[in-house]
């Protein structure tokens, strides 16, 4: 081969070279991003370990395809809810008036119930229902019983106390949704609300896991 | 000869180099397929999206920013918090022969939406969608 021809050659191979470098430089993002999943995953794993979900599941036990699923990550939630001005919700606070809760002082209301001992505070046993409303080992617990419908439902809720403090940490007539939240993501895992009736069964719950079973 | 070498190769390599930035984010894709026939299908580069909100004159925005300017934040909080979560379920609702999906894989915001006459898939970079609520942001006026 002449010597022209050789630093011809010499000149694409140069040329090809910088290209594929410049390309590949480019692309290593690509790479990593592409990579991430993997990595992302397992950040994934050891974020979802340590972080709280609130699900929601929504199921027709009568019809199999009717289904809601929700998974809220909890500190998603506490993040973005702060970044809401609408209506009555303010800065992770939602305001309420005396209207809404009928000239009922909700706040010590809630001291009441806090600063008083386990036990059952309502009680009601009739015909068309059961209601019974106890404070247990740091939970608030509402159980309704529904006996007067063709088949009968139930509504079960579980408040750690921690959440329900939390909740009216703010002004009197303010709830702290995200302080409740944050509250809510120190607990284990829970069973919050439980609703059976003879269409659907609701239940709320936090976990680790970012999916329903 | 040799410069139309030069010249092709240089060109090559310049192709090589855009088309690796252009996709390094990814692409946004929206499917729209009607069972009438018509189909919609825009698959974007979304490194080009929030680059082209930056050239265009502020003057087209105007008056979406004026109804969107109180959610960015939220826009952007959100994404920013999605990133954290690359493969996760977060809604979906199957209600007889409609089904909705909100979930995430591979660092994109993916929206499924199946009903009997259509069905409509869109696929977001989170990356891209965090840039471009920040991109808003620069744009909107003070609230």
């Amino acid at each position: 081969m002449n010597v022209p021809a050789l630093r011809f050659t010499e000149k694409i191979a140069l040329t090809l070279a910088a290209s594929l470098l410049a390309a590949a430089l480019t692309i290593a993002p690509v790479a990593a991003a592409q990579a991430s999943p993997a990595s992302g995953s397992g950040q994934t794993v050891s974020a979802s370990s340590h972080d709280r979900w609130l699900h929601v599941r929504v199921t027709n036990p009568s019809d199999k395809e009717e289904t809601v699923r929700v998974n809220v990550p909890l500190e998603l939630a506490e993040k973005v809810l702060p970044t809401i001005n609408k209506d009555r919700l303010h800065a992770g606070k939602v305001r309420f008036d005396d209207v809404d809760c009928h000239g009922v002082d909700l706040k010590a209301l809630v001291d009441a119930v806090r600063t008083s001992k386990d036990g059952e505070f309502v009680t009601v046993q009739s015909k068309e229902s059961d209601v019974r409303v106890a404070k247990q080992n740091g939970y608030l617990f509402v159980h309704v019983f529904e006996k007067n419908r063709p088949k009968h439902s139930q509504v079960e809720v579980k408040v750690p106390m921690k959440v329900v403090d939390a909740l009216f940490s703010a002004g009197k007539d303010e709830l702290d949704i995200v302080a409740a939240l944050h509250a809510l993501s120190a607990q284990g895992d829970t069973e919050l609300v439980s609703v059976k009736d003879e269409q659907n069964t609701v239940r709320v719950w936090i976990d680790s896991k970012n999916v329903t079973e | 000869m040799m410069i139309l070498a030069k010249l092709a190769l240089g060109f090559c390599g310049t192709v090589a180099v855009t088309g690796a930035y252009a996709f390094h984010e990814g692409v946004m894709r929206v499917d729209e397929d009607h069972y009438n026939g018509r189909h919609v299908h825009v698959w974007v580069p979304a490194a080009i999206v929030p680059m082209a909100l930056h050239v265009v004159p502020s003057r087209h925005f105007e008056h979406a920013l004026e109804h969107a300017s109180p959610w960015l934040p939220t826009l952007r909080e959100l994404t920013k918090e999605l990133k954290k979560y690359p493969e996760a379920d977060f809604v979906e609702v199957q209600d007889g022969r409609q089904h909705v999906h909100i979930h995430t894989h591979q660092g994109k915001l993916l929206i499924d939406v199946t009903e009997p006459d259509e069905t409509v898939h869109v696929a977001c970079p989170l990356v891209m969608m965090e840039e471009i609520a920040r991109e808003l942001e620069a744009k909107a006026p003070a609230v």
